[in-house]
């Protein structure tokens, strides 16, 4: 999709660290993507995953360290402890080439399917009405949703609705494309269509990073794992060395929770 | 029946005024609660204690009080500065019922704001949407559907409060009724007069119950 720049990874993480109030959320998070790469982040309810995503897609500050996206610096450590933010423009360029697909979809309940795809190409990056339309259209028959432009969000199913939220982010024409457990509030009939989306692109070389429970799937379609527990990466590398190769116990365990049921 | 004939168009002028009180109090006091509610939600605590001081005030303390302050309070107040800011009586009426309505309408209008889920901003930062925009085309257009029944309440009790008017003697629908009522020497155009504010909400309730209707193609 993109021209791949081969050496020059799209997305750096170093020494990222978060804390609520005690709780230090994130510890020393560092790790890369090139472009046209999968990752999977797994790990237990609560060892961080999501907050390390929504810090990277800037929903949250960081306390310390250094995002880099598309090669230009996020935030980057300062002097002292506070680390220095890049100014509002910089970062709202980097937001323009992210995009996010939240667990509960978010979609404007106001707004058609088509709308909650047109607006914010029309209204931000300037996009004639007609043009986001057709672009619109495109996607949602991507998305196997054709026909559905006039439906309001909440005449579809969950799997309907995380699938237009997809194309929403995709209209933006985002260079990397971070998924918060898309499939978590789904029922688990539904879930099929959306991973099957997301394996769809991941075949059309689009760059994402994937905080899912479905291990199954995090295997299949990454060609990067990160398990994260407590604030920590434990392990991280091929998927066949995550699920595997690795002999770390907390991962064994963590995994081991999946194949029971 | 020759008395009603004669004091249905005694009423009816009564009536007007009582219906111009009523559209520029809506005209006035539903921006102005929007902007309030805003500025209630702000970070800054100069501007939150304030506002909230303001409609505490708005609310605690009797409609009928206020109008009286405004009128008499902006006469002396005028008298003593010599700025000359003395509000006429209509104008006055306008002044304390606009204000006065605004804090209640802040009020629901904070609630619909704040009832709004999170996630809802949050999409709209991610997708580069400025604050204006996520404000006025994101979260208001939901908000309106939200606020929509506890404002029909406001909107229906402003009719009856106008009657409130005729403590500094603005002639609106009741004050003439009362009047008739000493020429009469009976209690029956007040009554007329109750016909008047009953129909005209009848009639409020059904446009709000078809505005409620028309906001329900979405949940």
């Amino acid at each position: 999709m993109e021209n791949l720049n081969e050496t020059a990874p799209i997305l750096k993480v170093e020494h990222v660290k978060k804390s609520f109030g005690n709780l230090d959320v994130l510890k020393d998070i560092s790790f890369e993507l090139k472009a046209g790469e999968v990752l999977s982040i797994i790990g237990p309810s609560g060892s961080g995953k999501s907050t390390l995503l929504r810090c990277i897609t800037q929903l949250e500050t960081v306390d310390n360290g250094l995002v880099q996206v598309n090669g230009k610096n996020m935030v980057q450590p300062g002097d002292k402890s506070a680390p220095v933010y890049a100014p509002a423009k910089v970062l709202r360029d980097i937001r323009l080439s992210t995009g996010l697909v939240f667990q509960n979809f978010n979609l404007f309940p106001h707004l058609t399917v088509l709308q909650n795809l047109c607006i914010a190409p029309v209204r931000v990056l300037g996009v004639s009405r007609e043009e986001a339309r057709k672009t619109g259209a495109a996607l949602l028959k991507r998305m196997g949703l054709d026909g559905k432009e006039k439906a309001y969000p909440c005449e579809l199913s969950g799997g309907q609705q995380q699938r237009v939220s997809i194309a929403r982010a995709l209209a933006m024409h985002p260079k990397i494309l971070f998924f918060d457990e898309p499939t978590s509030a789904l029922d688990p009939e539904l879930t099929g269509e959306v991973l099957k989306i997301i394996k769809k692109l991941a075949e059309d070389k689009m760059t994402m990073v994937i905080v899912t429970h479905e291990m199954a799937f995090a295997r299949d379609v990454a060609d990067k794992v990160i398990f994260m527990d407590g604030g920590v990466i434990v392990e991280q590398g091929s998927p066949d060395y995550v699920f595997n190769q690795s002999g770390n116990e907390r991962l064994s365990s963590f995994l081991s929770r999946f194949t029971k049921a | 029946m020759s008395d009603l004939s004669n004091l249905l168009p005694i009423l009816w002028g009564g009536f007007c005024t009582t219906l111009a009180i009523f559209g520029l109090t809506l005209l006035f006091s539903i921006p102005l609660g929007l902007l309030i509610a805003v500025l209630k939600m702000s970070k800054w605590r100069v501007v939150r204690y304030p506002v909230s001081f303001y409609i505490s005030v708005m609310r605690g303390t009797p409609l009928l009080l206020q109008i009286v302050a405004i009128y008499f309070g902006s006469y002396y107040l005028s008298e003593y500065s010599g700025l000359g800011i003395s509000f006429d009586r209509f104008p006055a009426v306008i002044v304390a019922f606009s204000i006065n309505y605004a804090a209640y309408f802040a009020e629901i209008f904070r609630g619909g704001i704040q009832a709004i889920p999170k996630g809802q901003y949050e999409a709209a930062y991610m997708l580069g949407m400025t604050r204006t925009q996520t404000f006025f085309r994101i979260i208001l257009p939901q908000v309106v559907k939200r606020v929509v029944p506890a404002s029909a309440n406001e909107v229906i009790t402003l009719v009856k409060d106008t009657s409130l008017a005729q403590v500094i003697a603005v002639t609106e629908l009741f004050a003439l009724a009362k009047k008739q009522q000493a020429a009469y020497a009976s209690i029956y155009p007040l009554f007329v007069a109750g016909v008047f504010y009953y129909v005209a909400n009848l009639l409020l309730s059904v446009v709000f119950a078809y505005l409620e209707r028309k906001l329900d193609y979405y949940k």
